[in-house]
Order: structure tokens, then sequence, then C-alpha cells
């Protein structure tokens, strides 16, 4: 009953965190949809090229604006120690990392979840295909979300480029990329490719705890 | 409850203090002392178990620190060197969510007081990041009642604060030891608390 009252308050606390800088939240979606528009006006008013490259558009900005988010994931709970009082309450590292993506998933990425109805008309992409953005993109931006934990805990102990962990994430982001484009485009593969899609956030909600914990570890040790 | 039995630590080959030794049992107060870099948040962060020692070994009532390690973390209150309160949000808000993270069973009218006597009573709703150094350090101080905990582990408690908080921190230590807490705090020097054990680094 006390653990489960920490963790509704850690994420009270994440929530009163992320209202606070929620600033911050618009700015990333308004980075996505100014990125629509430069997409749209770069290719011009050919609305079957739009629709054609309109899901690829749609996922790489979505990638991109969510690694927007990535530096704020440890840094300031690291530099203020709070991470270190939060372990001291009792949450192992790891738990502390299932924790930050929880609430990176419910306070970063689901704003963008909203908004894909918008970017969808914009990019042209018909209504029947709007069901699959959302389930690529839920189960995609969980792995975004636990790929962004592992890259910013590694981040943590590495003060001097910031963009590595975006960079690292980009690239893990490849397959996810793939498998979440063709559940939209390739309708008859859909259960196939949302099978393989959940195995990959499987794999890295297992490995996440595993290895941002032992990144909190190490990067408190040598603070 | 705690006795550190000649820990020593050494970074990247370099050694920070070694056989260090201390006990800390109910109502005692033990300060670390020493220079600048002579490894006193070290030794705290090594008796956190936040720092893998070298060589040595911690107990705690008794068992092996690490074996026991949840439990310790159930009775101790760290209040490191930096500002851990959310800077982005008011003092209220810092309050409550202290209070409920904490699960403390402190109840309103004892923070108030508390408040009152750190004299944080009229920015209850400023924002934390617009608060002095000094009421920004005594608000992280309002922590130590809120957790409500036996021991309290204290990375220079006293830098940043006037005098009269000073006193007020002095009157605090006493109290608590009264109430058969014990503290561990590391300063560059004692301004006349009473302590039971001094430890040079």
């Amino acid at each position: 009953m006390k653990l489960l009252t920490k963790i509704i308050f850690f994420l009270y606390r994440e929530y009163k965190l992320n209202l606070s800088g929620v600033q911050d939240i618009l700015t990333n979606i308004i980075f996505f949809f100014v990125s629509i528009f430069i997409f749209i006006f770069s290719i011009g008013p050919d609305k079957e090229t739009i629709s054609l490259i309109g899901v690829g558009i749609l996922w790489t900005l979505l990638l991109l604006s969510s690694t927007l988010s990535l530096r704020k994931f440890y840094q300031d709970d690291f530099e203020n120690g709070n991470l270190l009082i939060i372990h001291l309450n009792g949450f192992s590292y790891g738990f502390i990392a299932i924790l930050k993506t929880l609430s990176h998933f419910i306070f970063v990425q689901i704003p963008f979840l909203l908004s894909i109805p918008i970017a969808c008309i914009l990019l042209n992409i018909s209504n029947e295909k709007l069901i699959y953005v959302f389930i690529s993109f839920t189960i995609g931006s969980l792995i975004l979300s636990c790929l962004g934990s592992i890259s910013s805990s590694m981040n943590l102990m590495n003060q001097r480029n910031y963009l590595l962990g975006s960079v690292i994430v980009m690239i893990f982001s490849v397959p996810i990329i793939i498998f979440s484009v063709g559940i939209i485009n390739l309708e008859e593969n859909f259960n196939s490719l949302t099978n393989i899609l959940f195995g990959i956030l499987l794999i890295v909600f297992a490995i996440n705890p595993w290895a941002s914990g032992l990144c909190l570890k190490l990067s408190l040790e040598n603070s | 409850m705690i006795i550190v039995k000649d820990l020593s630590v050494n970074r990247l080959d370099k050694k920070i203090f070694e056989k260090v030794n201390l006990a800390l049992t109910s109502g005692n107060i033990t300060i670390l002392k020493g220079k600048n870099g002579s490894g006193k948040t070290t030794l705290l962060k090594a008796i956190l178990n936040i720092i893998e020692p070298s060589f040595g070994s911690i107990y705690w009532k008794g068992k092996l620190l690490k074996k026991n390690l949840y439990d310790f973390y159930n009775h101790v209150t760290y209040i490191s060197d930096k500002n851990s309160s959310l800077t982005k949000l008011t003092v209220k808000d810092n309050i409550n969510i202290w209070k409920r993270f904490f699960c403390s069973n402190i109840n309103n009218s004892q923070i108030e007081i508390a408040l009152k006597t750190l004299k944080l009573e009229n920015y209850l709703n400023q924002k934390v990041g617009t608060l002095s150094l000094g009421e920004t350090k005594k608000l992280e101080f309002l922590r130590l009642i809120i957790e409500n905990k036996k021991v309290w582990i204290l990375d220079e408690p006293l830098s940043n604060l006037d005098e009269s908080s000073i006193e007020l921190m002095k009157q605090t230590f006493e109290d608590h030891v009264a109430k058969e807490g014990s503290i561990i705090f590391s300063s560059h020097q004692n301004p006349g608390i009473y302590v039971t054990e001094e430890i040079n680094l």
C-alpha cells in the first residue's frame, strides 16, 4: 500500500513538473507541426505524393520531436539531487527508470498521440489508416520512451555531448520505423508486423530498467 | 546503529581517504571535518551505499548494510549540498509532494509550526526558484521534519546560513538527539554544536 502511494505521488510529482514546464511540451508539438508544413511546402501541392510519403514523414517527425525532450529525461533530477532522494525513498534504480519511462510516455508522447488526427489531415492520410497510425505509434512511442531512458541515463555520464543520446535513439529507431510504417502501408501484414513491433517493445522494456538503472547508479557514484 | 569499520575509498586510483572508523548510536552527533576535496561527501555517500568502498565495511543494526539496505533507507534522511526542491514549483507544492511521496505522518499544524520557526510562512505561494540561497537551504531542512526519520545525514548543512539560522539548526539538532535521533554532518568548522564524535579527514 505504501509503495503504491509512493508510485502515485511520484507520478503526481512528474505531472506537476510537466505542467509547470508545459511550454516545453507545446514547443515540441509546434516543432512537429511546423516541420510538417515545411515538408508540405517543399514537396508541393500534389496530394498523391504527400499521401504516398505522408506516413513516413509523420513517423520521422514524431521521432525527431520526441528526441527533443530527451535531454530533460533524467538531467534535472540528477543535477538537483532528486534522483538520489528518490532512490533513498526505497526505489531501486531500475524501478526509477521504469517510472520515468512511464511518465515520459504519459506526459510527452501522449500529447503527440492526441495531435495525430490533425497531422493525418495535413498529410492527406486517409481515415481508414488512422487506426493503424494510432496502433503503430502507441507501441512505437513506448519503444522510443524506453530507448530515450537508456540513452539519457547514458548521457548523464557524458556531460560534454548531449546530442549523442539523440543519435543513439535515432539509430535504434530504424527497425521501429520500418515496422511501424509497414503496419500502416501494408494492411494485409498488419498482424505479423504488429507482433514484431510488440516483440521489440518487450525486448526494450526488459532491457531498459537493467541498462538505465546501471547507468543511473554509475552516474550517481561518479557525481 | 551505524558502524563504519576501516573504510577506504579510492577513485581512479587516487586515494580519497583510508581506514575511517566511526560508530553512530542513538542520541549521538558526529561531525566530519576537513578541507575541500578531503572526502567528506564521498564518505557520506559511501555510508549511504551510493559509492562502493574500496575496503572496509558498514553495518546497520548489526548487519552488513548491503544486506539491510532498504531498512536503513527507511530510517535515514539525506540532505545534500544541492538544492533538491523543485524550483519551478511553489514552496507549498514542494511540501505537499514531499509529504505524500515520503508517506509522512506529520500533520499540517506541525508543518505550519516548522514553517514559522524557519520563517518561511510568507513564501508558501512563491516559486522556490525565486527564494534566496539561505531560504532554499531552510526549505531543505523542512524535509527533515516531514520525513521524520531517526538518522540524519547532512552534507554541509550550515553553508549559506546566517547566524540566527545556524542557532536554529543547533536547537533542531539538540531536539532531534533528545528524541533518540542521530546525526552525521559534514562541515569545514563547527560553530559550537555539541558533537559526540569528531572525524578529521
